[in-house]
């Protein structure tokens, strides 16, 4: 009888521990956990919806500025999307509405981005050391919208 | 006799209810497969991958400012960013100005160089990665089609996965101090959009494709011309595939 006293105080002792472990771990691991993997499988769609996408790419511009689109494809700049040089779409227009106007870079910066005679560009690229060229087609400084006197960046010509 | 062989018997009955009870807890959550949540999207019926054709890069970082605008990127810190190499016999110059963001500035270097190049990195979103293996809390992982995320409310911002992660790819945000890393813009390609830096790439270096689709231009590339991945010897097998890499680029 002593014997089985102390049995019985194991097993309850360790059905504690059990009730425990179980109340515990219902408790800890979130919902979808393990679903998939171990990785909580709510967060696929939390990433999914996470923000509403911001760049619109080229089509989307067309829906309102179809003149500028169409010139631009039309010439050489017709695979830089518009929003390289004027900023996402999301921070111009949101569900639908003109909520503030895009940024219009005329600086020379803008342009050396892609364009001033750097190493690492590949050779075949259009390039050019900024002050050479402008010292050739007249102006002096490197200043304001200085490549824009002479080319239309929607469709530059050469 | 008969009481005690009835006990004896509700008994086991009672323990193998109980004990499967306990397994059904234990096993988990719901065994039963639910639906991806994003809707009329299938994610398998995608398995992603992406290709940078160096051969193109310009080094204009383009891409490197969508990333920043699209997904709120601190600053200083780069989901994808741009190096250039300048190489000679002599030696050799990497750089990669606040990631190539504001594109690239003329160089004066001590040797006369032989060749020069722009690489984009980002995340490889490995099949075989080694920071979803030392996450300690289950917060990395990779979707079904191949994109490796971090769940934010999970992670505890340990910094582990940011060590094991061979390509330099994540980080820990100073907003939220979890780790992130490029998604290859999950809220953009679940929608069918491109991620914002292919979106927004005016060369055609950067390529987003689907393997699952037959007629896929990035996955006819990979399966017809010469493509090579970064640090293959680690085995982690990158899902970014790479043309024209040179064997200084690590």
């Amino acid at each position: 009888m002593e014997h089985a006293r102390h049995v019985f105080r194991i097993i309850f002792v360790l059905l504690l521990a059990l009730v425990a472990f179980v109340l515990g771990r219902t408790l800890l691991v979130p919902k979808s956990y393990g679903m998939y993997g171990p990785y909580r499988f709510d967060n696929v769609a939390e990433q999914a919806a996470i923000r509403p996408p911001l760049h619109g790419g080229a089509a989307s511009c067309a829906d309102c500025h179809d003149d500028k689109s169409k010139k631009v494809a039309a010439g050489v700049h017709k695979h830089v999307s518009c929003e390289i040089c004027h900023g996402p779409l999301g921070l111009h227009v949101k569900d639908g509405d003109v909520v503030a106007k895009m940024a219009i870079e005329r600086s020379f910066t803008l342009c050396a981005r892609c364009h001033r005679k750097i190493e690492g560009r590949p050779d075949k690229f259009p390039q050019v050391v900024l002050e050479q060229h402008v010292q050739q087609m007249g102006p002096t400084k490197l200043e304001g919208k200085v490549c824009l006197e002479c080319h239309d960046p929607h469709s530059p010509k050469l | 006799m008969d009481d005690t062989r009835s006990t004896r018997r509700e008994f086991i009955h009672g323990a193998i209810r109980l004990g499967g009870g306990a397994l059904v807890v234990l096993s988990g959550t719901a065994l039963a497969a639910e639906e991806h949540p994003a809707e009329r999207y299938d994610w398998e019926a995608h398995r992603y991958a992406y290709l940078i054709d160096t051969t193109k890069c310009i080094g204009c970082g383009s891409c490197v400012r969508a990333c920043a605008a699209e997904n709120a990127v601190p600053d200083g810190f780069y989901r994808t960013w741009v190096e250039r190499y300048v190489l000679s016999a002599e030696g050799s110059h990497v750089d990669s100005p606040n990631g190539g963001k504001d594109g690239f500035p003329p160089i004066e270097t001590g040797f006369l160089p032989t060749k020069s190049f722009f690489v984009p990195k980002m995340c490889n979103h490995c099949k075989e990665t080694p920071c979803i293996q030392v996450c300690p809390v289950g917060a990395s992982y990779r979707t079904k089609e191949g994109v490796v995320m971090v769940d934010g409310d999970r992670c505890i911002g340990c910094g582990y996965c940011v060590q094991a992660c061979p390509f330099g790819s994540r980080f820990l945000s100073p907003v939220t101090h979890t780790a992130e890393k490029c998604t290859w813009c999950y809220h953009r390609i679940t929608k069918g959009l491109k991620p914002a830096c292919v979106t927004v790439c005016p060369t055609g270096t950067r390529q987003f494709g689907d393997m699952m689709r037959d007629d896929d231009p990035v996955r006819q590339a990979i399966e017809h011309e010469r493509v090579s991945v970064m640090q293959p010897h680690l085995l982690t097998e990158p899902q970014c595939f790479y043309i024209g890499l040179d064997k200084e680029v690590r």
